[in-house]
């Protein structure tokens, strides 16, 4: 068995008097695919934070890859391999489809963003890599598309693209499928698939089937607490995780 | 420096920190419901001293002017908000910055059309000019009046946030408008109070002070650095960081101006940045 | 500003003629001060229009540069050209210390704070009256200047260095935004914390925009002691940041070259008016709240760039 790729010990996270996540456990091992489900407000996207440095726990220990990473900031996580898309869309909107690309590349060769004398467009391994990525992520017929103007499925495919323009060891997606049509899911979900061979994903997803075939491994969450963990065959017929979903008379 | 001399230092200190705290607290519960610091702030305070000084000229009665003062600012600024104001709350906050900016800078020139850009002085209430006797050491009753009725208003305006209706709506909103909004009570209107009531409060220290330092067309630029100076130690949004950090920084001003008298004014500023440096959100701030 | 200006050519051709002309049109003096405070202004632009951030403190750091090369040609009799460039680079490293400071703080606060620091340095020139003049400024600089050998003693001659330094300037703020530096900044004022997500170290590059916007500020100021033959306190006095912001927003935050079109207004309308109506100030108040009502792009015409900056923050907030 390899070590994993992040180890999340007994993590809490409080706001005010409201303790949104008690006492977590969580490790991830690299080139698998690892689901986080639970009902709304279980504190998925808040564990999100708390892992990729957005929000500091106010207790426990993560460590990613060897790295002590409880404190880090979210940008010197980055640089250590993490990378996350947004639950709620969270693009330059101003700014084209291919430019967004660019920008989350260019910030992998951290001495480019300093330069201040010549155009960004000089660099031709960094366009390559904005191609090879709008491919990806099916995005290449909109390219030049000012991303406010992308319809939802569009903007949500592109949030995967910024995560992955990062090649990270570990991913975050938080609900990528959200309010993507049939043939949209149907893509992205091939594509989420097909990153296992690259790096290790943690997935919040809500969409059942998705997150039931891709799988590796499943983390159910309620009330900031871990109430099942194991393979999607066992998930399934869970009893607690049943309750959790949907209420203790069920 | 003796022990009496630093004591009677401490005194004076906590006097000016009261009229500090009178300064601030309006720009304070300003920002605490409303989410944005009013540039105008400092003219609200220069408009009420003027018309003080107006009101004390054509009519000698200070108290005229300690009732019209704080009135005509907060009816202005009801102006200003429902005029200008309310067309800024979608736009970015520095809309709303640059629009009081403006309407500082507006004022300012108002001031010195009507009253020409030189100082003037504006006499202490005769029923208040005597002097008190604290030891060896004369205090002007005038200055005591003021932090009895900045101490006052302190109170006032605790049990009001703490204790009534409108209080606990304005700290409900503090936390968020929106939700306050959903609950059926009319955002608009608490915010236009708010405004009214902060412009006032300025006011009042605007026509408090005239007497103790005269007025004169600059003072508001003063004022509002003082203002934010208080807000950032103190911590912005509390009533309670407005009266800590106005004494405080009553106390460096009091302290610094027997030790070194032309640093006195640098030494608030440099307080500032090291409250900045050690805890960024100021002593009692939360933000 | 996007990291593509549409036509920054044009926008260059139409600056380098605007100021060819201006001499014609303005007298030399009032034409070298047009300079002075465009590229004064230029640090407001860089500041709000590229990364968003809101200063009312420009005038401390172009205070400082004043100050510094006032020092420097009275009293260390260097040349015009390293004055000028030790005055930028301590407006430079003051920006970047006070910066590294205030940038972690956000939105109402860090424009407080620019403000209570400008406060503060004129406070400081009082402070340290020995050194500074204090209330009186600092006089006694030797009035005849020399620039690698030519003079620039005469009202056109002035204009011209003034106009030249103006315009390097420009470019090098125009060749920022269009760079990869100038793509971050950018990134960090549509969405910080995606920018942050992405792995920007984003209190580092607003650090660096916010030094080198002093670093231009204190350019200016040693353009302005350089042109008047003393430093006046009011370099560093509040009214100056004010005025540089000013100048900023009725020119337009959206390009460069609005910092030039706002200080050629402003300072042509102060002088025309100040004679016939010292309250004239009043009247650029009335300009400014229409302007962010209903013109934010200022005067440049940049206003759909700026409302797309509008747009972005009310789709967040």
């Amino acid at each position: 068995m390899t070590d994993p790729i992040l180890i999340a010990d007994s993590i809490d996270v409080r706001f005010g008097d409201f303790q949104a996540l008690s006492g977590f456990s969580l490790s991830v091992q690299p080139g698998t695919i690892h689901a986080l489900i639970g009902p709304n407000g279980a504190g998925k996207t808040t564990l999100f934070n708390a892992l990729t440095g957005a929000r500091k726990p106010s207790g426990g220990r993560i460590v990613f890859d060897g790295h002590a990473v409880t404190r880090t900031s979210v940008h010197r996580r980055v640089h250590y391999g993490m990378s996350r898309s947004f639950q709620v869309t969270a693009l330059f909107a101003a700014l084209t489809v291919a430019e967004n690309l660019r920008l989350a590349v260019q910030a992998r060769y951290a001495s480019e963003g300093w330069i201040f004398w010549r155009s960004p467009h000089r660099r031709h391994d960094i366009r390559d890599e904005v191609d090879a990525l709008l491919a990806e992520t099916f995005l290449t017929d909109r390219a030049d598309t000012r991303t406010g103007d992308l319809s939802h499925g569009g903007q949500r495919s592109l949030e995967i693209g910024m995560a992955l323009a990062g090649r990270p060891k570990l991913i975050f997606l938080d609900e990528p499928l959200a309010g993507m049509g049939i043939d949209d899911v149907h893509r992205t979900k091939g594509l989420i698939d097909s990153l296992r061979s690259r790096m290790a994903v943690l997935l919040i997803e809500h969409n059942m089937s998705v997150v039931l075939d891709i799988s590796d491994r499943i983390t159910v969450m309620a009330a900031g607490r871990k109430i099942a963990e194991d393979i999607p065959a066992k998930i399934r017929t869970d009893p607690a995780v049943r309750t959790a979903y949907l209420g203790s008379t069920a | 420096m003796s022990a009496q001399l630093l004591l009677f230092q401490v005194l004076n200190g906590v006097g000016i920190g009261m009229i500090y705290f009178l300064l601030s607290v309006g720009l304070t519960l300003i920002f605490g419901l409303m989410r944005f610091v009013n540039f105008a702030h400092g003219a609200f305070y220069l408009v009420a001293a003027y018309i003080a000084y107006a009101v004390v000229i054509w009519t000698g009665s200070f108290w005229w002017a300690l009732l019209l003062g704080p009135a005509i600012v907060a009816v202005l600024a009801l102006v200003i908000e429902r005029l200008l104001l309310r067309h800024t709350y979608s736009l970015p906050h520095e809309a709303q910055i640059l629009i009081t900016f403006a309407v500082a800078l507006f004022l300012q020139e108002m001031v010195i059309l009507i009253f020409t850009p030189l100082g003037h002085n504006v006499p202490v209430p005769p029923a208040l000019s005597g002097v008190l006797f604290l030891g060896p050491y004369v205090y002007p009753a005038y200055r005591l009046a003021v932090v009895g009725v900045a101490a006052l208003v302190a109170i006032m305006l605790w049990i009001a946030i703490e204790r009534t209706k409108m209080g606990s709506i304005l700290r409900a909103g503090s936390e968020s408008a929106e939700m306050v909004g959903l609950l059926g009570i009319n955002v608009d209107r608490v915010f236009m109070a708010t405004f009214a009531l902060g412009a006032a409060l300025a006011g009042l220290a605007g026509v408090l002070v005239a007497p103790l330092r005269g007025v004169e067309p600059f003072m508001s630029a003063e004022a509002l650095g003082i203002a934010f100076v208080v807000v950032v130690v103190g911590g912005l949004g509390t009533l309670s960081g407005a009266l800590v950090g106005g004494i405080l920084i009553g106390l460096v001003q009091s302290i610094m101006s027997t030790l070194w008298p032309e640093g006195a004014q640098l030494m608030i500023y440099a307080s500032m940045a090291l409250v900045i440096l050690i805890r960024p959100t100021g002593l009692l701030g939360r933000i | 500003m996007h990291a593509t200006e549409r036509f920054p050519n044009l926008a260059t051709a139409i600056v380098l003629a605007a100021l060819v002309v201006l001499p014609f049109t303005v007298p030399a003096t009032l034409a070298s001060q047009i300079a002075i405070f465009a590229t004064g202004a230029l640090s407001v632009v860089l500041l709000l229009g590229a990364v968003g951030l809101l200063s009312f403190g420009q005038g401390l750091y172009l205070g400082v540069g004043a100050y510094v090369c006032g020092i420097l040609v009275r009293d260390a009799g260097i040349g015009l050209i390293p004055a000028l460039l030790v005055a930028s680079l301590s407006g430079a490293v003051l920006a970047g210390l006070l910066g590294s400071v205030i940038v972690r703080r956000h939105g109402v606060y860090f424009v407080m704070l620019t403000l209570a620091f400008a406060q503060m340095g004129y406070f400081v020139v009082l402070a340290f009256k020995s050194v500074t003049g204090g209330e009186n400024g600092l006089s006694g600089l030797p009035r005849q200047f020399d620039i690698l050998g030519l003079s620039i003693a005469d009202p056109l001659s002035m204009y011209g260095f003034m106009a030249g330094a103006f315009f390097l300037v420009f470019l090098l703020v125009q060749r920022v935004i269009a760079s990869p530096f100038g793509s971050v900044l950018a990134a960090i004022r549509e969405n910080e914390p995606r920018s942050e997500a992405l792995g920007y170290p984003v209190a580092r590059y607003k650090t660096a925009a916010v030094a080198l916007a002093g670093g231009i500020a204190g350019l200016a100021g040693g353009l302005h002691v350089i042109f008047l033959g003393f430093v006046p306190p009011s370099d560093i006095e509040l009214e100056m940041s004010q005025r540089l912001l000013v100048i900023a927003l009725i020119g337009g935050i959206g390009s460069p070259g609005g910092a030039l079109i706002g200080s050629a207004f402003y300072t042509i309308v102060s002088e025309a008016l100040s004679e016939i109506w010292p309250r004239w100030m009043a009247l650029i108040a009335l300009l400014l709240i229409g302007l962010v009502l209903f013109l934010p792009g200022g005067l440049w015409s940049a206003g759909r760039r700026i409302s797309a900056l509008f747009e972005r923050k009310i789709a967040h907030d």
